[in-house]
């Protein structure tokens, strides 16, 4: 047991970081080892925010991996689920997150290789089609420049939510939350069964299409 | 930039200055100066130097066309990159002697050295400088004259010290770039074996992790005491007014200070690095030994556009924070200017003067005149004076109007009252058409 442990729940909203963490948590926020502070504060005082959180319909999560999120068991305080862009960039800086040249550089990616990657891994003419759905006209030039602006989009997005750390114009520091992404595949069960788990329990959805469609202007 | 530096880029760019050396070239060089260091040569004749090249293309490019050729192109290259320079001065009178320059020494030695700290030569660095820097202290104390300061103290300082300084800072690059080979090394190793490279990464990244947490210990330890026994020379000098040797203490400390800098930025640094790729080792390559789960998520993600879901997330309204109640202030409305659109009417006297003019003009033309000069004559008097080149105007204009003139091509020029000159028409009878 740690030395820090809280007692009481009083304790725990009383620490000086209990608001930046509880809001962190609300917004949707995965708080992972590097956050040191916050994760730690949150070790030590899982025992207690549990109960405190499934008040409100929120289960806080410590994955196995080292972080802690909170997942909505009801639309009681809200919920979203990601984006197409989103879930398409988790993706694939789970993939280079889990690859050893990734290490060389301590977790660092270019925002030019993730862009490269996420084309060699669904081709680009389906990345188009899938980031904006609603334009039924391809040109070359405004698909590239809608891939580069959904991406950035995702990664912003991303980053709110403490999958990803934005370190300038072209950098990226990929975190241990983005193993959510893999989490279908994680076991050795069936994807499909191990998808059907996941949205059961409440921690995925089937993303419906953007079916509208759109000319160009 | 120091103003030396901007003359420098100067006179590069102006002389077009430039290195380009072939992998070839580079080899040549680091045999020459291997040559050069065993037979303790301070030159090479020009048999010499084609032999050595020859030797290196047999290593490099075995089977290569030429030798011969290629070396005397290789030496001209080298020779006019300034890497080689003659140094016999016979001119054509017989085979040049050739030695290399301190640039291409230079290049060599960037290659060769292989100096990086450890703790026996950053001790060994460290205690030599501190045995220098207490000499210093207590030469300063002797010294009596500005000779004395800059003879015991400034000059030990530049070269003794200063070298000293450097070298343990050379040495830290020299650890960079092993730390930058450890890293590569760990990728690597994981990129070909995986599971089976765990055990050698871990090894790696433990004994970089021991190597720089002991230079740290002395560096910390011993820089402390290079900075007290600069500052008591500092302050010896300052009270001597020795300002030469004051501004050489300085930069040695600032020296120190990087060199003290560096070592907990490194530490830092590869802290960061050491636990990012044990948690990767741990988490990602002990759990997943097969390495399945990166072509599991290829396959995921190729299959999603087929399959598509999303990840759920927490997503609460932020909490609404009402405004401070504020006084209600009253604002007037934003309006126009009023403005009175019923404009009054005002008298004014009616102008007769028109109309009596242009009964005047027809009582003159009834008289039958036979030309414009003799109804202007006629009527122009009765007006006042400044009216009557307007007058002569609107008289010109019913005179046109109502009597039939005619005009030559050349109009001449008749004077009228009040000093006025017309171009005359000349006006026909009605009752003559």
């Amino acid at each position: 047991m740690n030395d820090k442990a809280f007692a009481r729940l009083e304790e725990v909203v009383l620490d000086p970081i209990f608001p930046e963490v509880d809001v962190a948590l609300r917004q949707g926020r995965h708080i992972d080892r590097d956050e040191g502070d916050s994760y730690a504060f949150l070790l030590d005082a899982q025992d207690t925010l549990e109960p405190f959180y499934m008040r409100y319909g929120w289960d806080l999560i410590h994955a196995s991996d080292g972080f802690f999120y909170l997942l909505p068991r009801g639309d009681q305080l809200g919920q979203r689920h990601l984006s197409v862009g989103e879930m398409l960039v988790g993706q694939t800086l789970a993939l280079m997150y889990l690859d050893p040249t990734t290490l060389q550089a301590g977790g660092v990616v270019q925002r030019p290789q993730l862009v490269a990657r996420l084309a060699g891994l669904i081709g680009e003419r389906e990345l188009v089609s899938a980031l904006n759905p609603r334009r039924r006209k391809y040109d070359e030039r405004i698909a590239q420049e809608t891939v580069r602006t959904e991406v950035g989009k995702a990664l912003r997005g991303l980053a709110g939510l403490g999958f990803v750390e934005i370190l300038g114009e072209e950098q990226l520091r990929l975190r241990p939350p983005l193993l959510r992404f893999a989490e279908p595949v994680r076991g050795l069960e069936d994807p499909q069964s191990a998808l059907a788990r996941l949205v059961a329990v409440g921690k995925a959805v089937m993303a419906v299409a953007e079916d509208a469609e759109e000319d160009e202007p | 930039m120091p103003v030396d530096s901007f003359r420098l880029i100067g006179s590069l760019h102006r002389d077009g200055a430039s290195l380009e050396l072939k992998t070839v070239d580079l080899c040549f060089l680091v045999a020459l100066y291997t040559r050069a260091n065993d037979g303790a040569l301070t030159g090479f004749d020009e048999e010499a130097l084609l032999d050595v090249f020859e030797q290196v293309c047999e290593v490099v490019e075995p089977g290569a066309d030429n030798p011969r050729k290629r070396a005397t192109h290789a030496v001209q290259r080298l020779r006019d990159q300034r890497l080689l320079s003659r140094v016999d001065g016979a001119g054509v009178v017989r085979a040049g002697e050739y030695a290399m320059t301190s640039l291409a020494s230079a290049i060599v030695e960037f290659y060769m050295r292989d100096d990086a700290l450890t703790r026996e030569s950053l001790t060994l660095l460290t205690k030599t400088l501190l045995a220098s820097l207490a000499e210093l202290k207590t030469a300063a104390r002797k010294a009596t004259s500005g000779e004395d300061w800059r003879a015991l103290v400034v000059a030990p300082l530049r070269v003794t010290v200063a070298d000293l300084v450097a070298g343990i800072e050379r040495r830290q690059r020299g650890l960079d770039a092993q730390q930058e080979e450890v890293q590569r090394r760990v990728g690597e190793l994981l990129q070909a074996e995986w599971f089976d490279a765990v055990e050698r990464c871990q090894g790696l990244l433990d004994d970089t992790t021991s190597t720089l947490a002991e230079l740290n210990a002395v560096l910390l330890h011993d820089t402390n005491q290079m900075q007290g026994l600069l500052q008591d020379v500092e302050q010896l000098a300052t009270t001597f007014g020795a300002v030469e040797a004051e501004e050489a203490v300085q930069r040695v400390t600032e020296q120190v200070d990087r060199v003290a800098a560096w070592g907990s930025a490194r530490q830092c640094a590869w802290s960061e690095y050491y636990q990012y790729v044990h948690r990767f080792l741990r988490d990602i390559v002990r759990l997943d030994p097969s390495r399945a789960l990166s072509e599991r998520i290829r396959n995921q993600l190729a299959g999603w556009s087929e399959r598509p879901f999303a990840l759920v997330v927490a997503s609460a309204a932020s909490i609404r924070l009402l405004r401070e109640l504020e006084g209600r202030v009253d604002r007037p409305a934003v309006v126009r200017p009023k403005r009175d659109r019923e404009v009054p009417l005002e008298e004014v006297a009616i102008d007769l003067e028109p109309a009596e003019l242009e009964e005047r003009v027809r009582a003159a033309l009834a008289a039958a005149p036979d030309s414009l000069a003799g109804v202007v004559r006629q009527v122009l008097p009765e007006v006042p004076a400044p009216r009557r080149f307007l007058a002569v105007g609107r008289i010109a204009a019913q005179v046109a109007a109502e009597a039939n003139p005619t005009s030559a091509r050349e109009r001449p020029w008749v004077a009228v009252p009040g000093d006025i000159e017309i171009e005359d028409w000349h006006l026909r009878r009605n009752d003559h058409p």
